[in-house]
């Protein structure tokens, strides 16, 4: 043990603010969608906005990518957004997969959690990689896309105006100050969003007494990656702690506090390392380590009622805090990012009634109360509020060897796909055996993608893209002219469109990319049979799906997207 | 009983228990408990619930 703090394994790029061509201190042209914040969340907007070919204008008030590990956990469902992205290789090469984890009550192991994996998943259901490599590793794919992004560092939000046509903003940079206008604001600035308090707008809910110190450690240890949770430890009695392991040798504790401690007194090192050292002295880690960084951290449950106000829209943090417990907070604005970029490019571009924007904030508000139910649960367990849930935590943890039955109730209920049962934009559809329901995302399965004279492994999600696909399940691979006709319909309307048929044999001549169902596992994991239709959004959540008839398959297809898009 | 009804379970009862406040709720167990108890309605069950619950805690000092 140390205190010499080390600094993290990361280097950051630095740039330099610039300004815009001004004429009165005013920027000459007009954009499209500004974005205000830099993080995970807008960088992933920006890319998704330019995977549609929207052009973007991005504000960071810092000279870099963020520094700390924050966010370190990501799901296999924002891998799956990450890769349409097309960021995906950043993540799997630095980030650590993982697949569960385990809980103790003082010296017994009472739980042994894993997230679902099974042979059709493509992706890990989790890496770990502290928030700047997320963070870097957009950049890197936002950065190819310069024609699309263009990024101002060193940018501060001073003053925001809207109105029913947009919104101007006051920028400050060490280059001097002017004034922007935007047809749409984005509102991507985090936690204390600036947007969101220019625009008198308050988060609602539910803030937590209970409080953490989270520490990052150098230590280089070669035991597995998973989530390991303390409870009443010997070496910190009475306390819960937390501890995940990320890339390049850094480790991430988090330990409750008492109840009456002094959190001013509880993040100095001389306090906070013999604690660390305990921990690690009953881990049975004996290399040398290093502090890197010391925070204190409380639950916070709170969201705004709306997502959308006017030309302003709130996404990530600025639109909802959920506790870290169950790693929902930038899993959370990922898909935020996911859901409005199509819906606002589509809008922006006049291929849909701006109204489509208002299913954005209905579904992404519908999550969040999902999100913050789950969060709240597992706050409730790893930080109880009252003596209550404290009392009976404690009888849980000390059943929870013998009796297995109560073993759920420690799992910490990780992230994972939220489905919009209840959207204004799912369609009315077919009952099938299985499969996603309209508003479920796709579930994954291997499939080989066959092309005109090439024949590769791939995966369902690999064929979703920045579009409306349909996916038609038939013997061969062969579609009715009633279905094919969707092409020139839905160009006559012009919704970016692809029709993938997925066959069930191997298909002998193809007409255009299609899916062959090698395994036969698709077919009946969607409840599909020849003649059966999937409609599917760019953002991979099923809009509609039926079975019978082609016309008036193709028929309930194009109503689904017309009302979603105008009605 | 899922996963979830027991986490909707669990949750009512330390909320309700909140409710009442620390000095009621050895009253308010003891009252669960004995509707519990009736609701099971086998005497040996209970029996064995009984002595569940009391393993692996410490006697006072």
């Amino acid at each position: 043990m140390s205190t010499a703090f080390k600094p993290y394994p990361f280097e950051a790029r630095q740039y330099d603010a610039h300004l815009p061509e001004l004429v009165d201190g005013r920027e000459t042209a007009r954009h499209a969608v500004t974005i205000v914040g830099g993080g995970p969340v807008g960088l992933a907007i920006a890319l998704g906005l330019a995977k549609h070919g929207v052009r973007s204008v991005l504000i960071e008030a810092d000279e870099s990518v963020c520094y700390g590990s924050r966010a370190i956990c990501i799901s296999r469902r924002s891998l799956e957004i990450i890769e349409r992205l097309g960021a995906l290789d950043g993540f799997l090469a630095k980030g650590l997969p993982w697949t569960g984890g385990r809980s103790f009550y003082r010296h017994d192991e009472v739980l042994h959690f894993t997230m679902p994996q099974d042979e059709n998943q493509k992706l890990p259901p989790m890496v770990n990689l502290a928030q700047y490599h997320i963070e870097q590793f957009l950049l890197d794919a936002a950065e190819r896309h310069a024609g699309l992004i263009e990024i101002r560092w060193r940018t501060r939000v001073t003053a925001v105006q809207h109105d029913a046509h947009g919104a101007t903003l006051t920028l400050a940079t060490p280059a001097g100050e002017y004034e922007a206008r935007t047809d749409w604001l984005v509102a991507a600035d985090g936690g204390r969003s600036l947007v969101r308090d220019a625009l008198g707008l308050k988060l609602a809910g539910t803030s937590y007494e209970g409080r953490y110190v989270i520490v990052d450690i150098l230590l280089d240890s070669a035991r597995p990656t998973e989530r390991l949770a303390y409870f009443d430890p010997a070496s910190n009695p009475g306390s819960t702690v937390l501890v995940h392991k990320q890339p390049d040798n850094v480790w991430r504790i988090d330990y409750q506090l008492r109840d009456g401690e002094d959190a001013d007194e509880a993040v100095k090192p001389e306090n906070v390392m013999p604690r660390v050292q305990s921990l690690l002295d009953m881990m049975g880690e004996t290399a040398p380590w290093s502090p890197i960084w010391i925070t204190i951290y409380k639950a916070n449950a709170l969201t705004l009622e709306r997502y959308r106000h006017g030309r302003a829209l709130f996404a990530g943090d600025a639109a909802h805090l959920v506790p870290i417990f169950g790693v929902r907070g930038a899993n959370s604005g990922i898909d935020d990012a996911d859901n409005l970029a199509w819906k606002l490019a589509w809008v922006a571009q006049g291929r849909a009634d701006e109204r489509l924007l208002d299913s954005y904030s209905d579904e992404r508000v519908f999550a969040a109360h999902e999100n913050l139910s789950y969060g709240t649960k597992s706050t409730e367990f790893m930080a109880p509020p009252s003596f209550a849930f404290e009392l009976m935590r404690n009888a849980v943890l000390s059943l929870a060897l013998k009796h297995p039955g109560v073993r759920s109730l420690i799992n910490p209920r990780q992230t994972s796909a939220i489905a919009y049962t209840a959207s204004p934009l799912n369609a009315v559809s077919d009952t099938l055996a299985s499969g996603p329901a309209p508003g479920a995302v796709l579930p994954e399965c291997p499939l080989s993608i066959v092309d005109s004279g090439s024949k590769n492994k791939g995966y369902l999600t690999d064929l979703v893209g920045p579009r409306l696909t349909a996916f038609y399940f038939s013997a061969d691979g062969s579609v009715p002219p009633a279905v094919e006709a969707l092409e020139a319909a839905f160009a006559a309307r012009d919704v970016p469109f692809a029709l993938v048929p997925l066959a069930q044999h191997e298909p002998a001549d193809v007409a255009r990319r299609c899916g062959w169902d090698h395994t036969g596992r698709l077919f009946p994991m969607y409840g599909a049979t020849a003649g059966t239709l999937y409609l599917v959004r760019p953002d991979g959540h099923v809009l509609g799906r039926w079975q019978g008839n082609d016309g008036m398959l193709a028929q309930r297809a194009l109503d689904a997207v017309d009302h979603a898009l105008h009605a | 009983m899922t996963d979830s009804e027991l986490d909707r379970v669990y949750t009512r009862l330390c909320k309700t228990m909140t409710e009442l406040g620390e000095a009621n709720a050895p009253l308010f167990l003891a009252r669960f408990a004995l509707l519990a108890m009736e609701q099971i309605g086998n005497a040996q069950a209970s029996l064995d619930l009984i002595d569940a619950a009391r393993e692996g805690m410490a006697m006072p000092q």
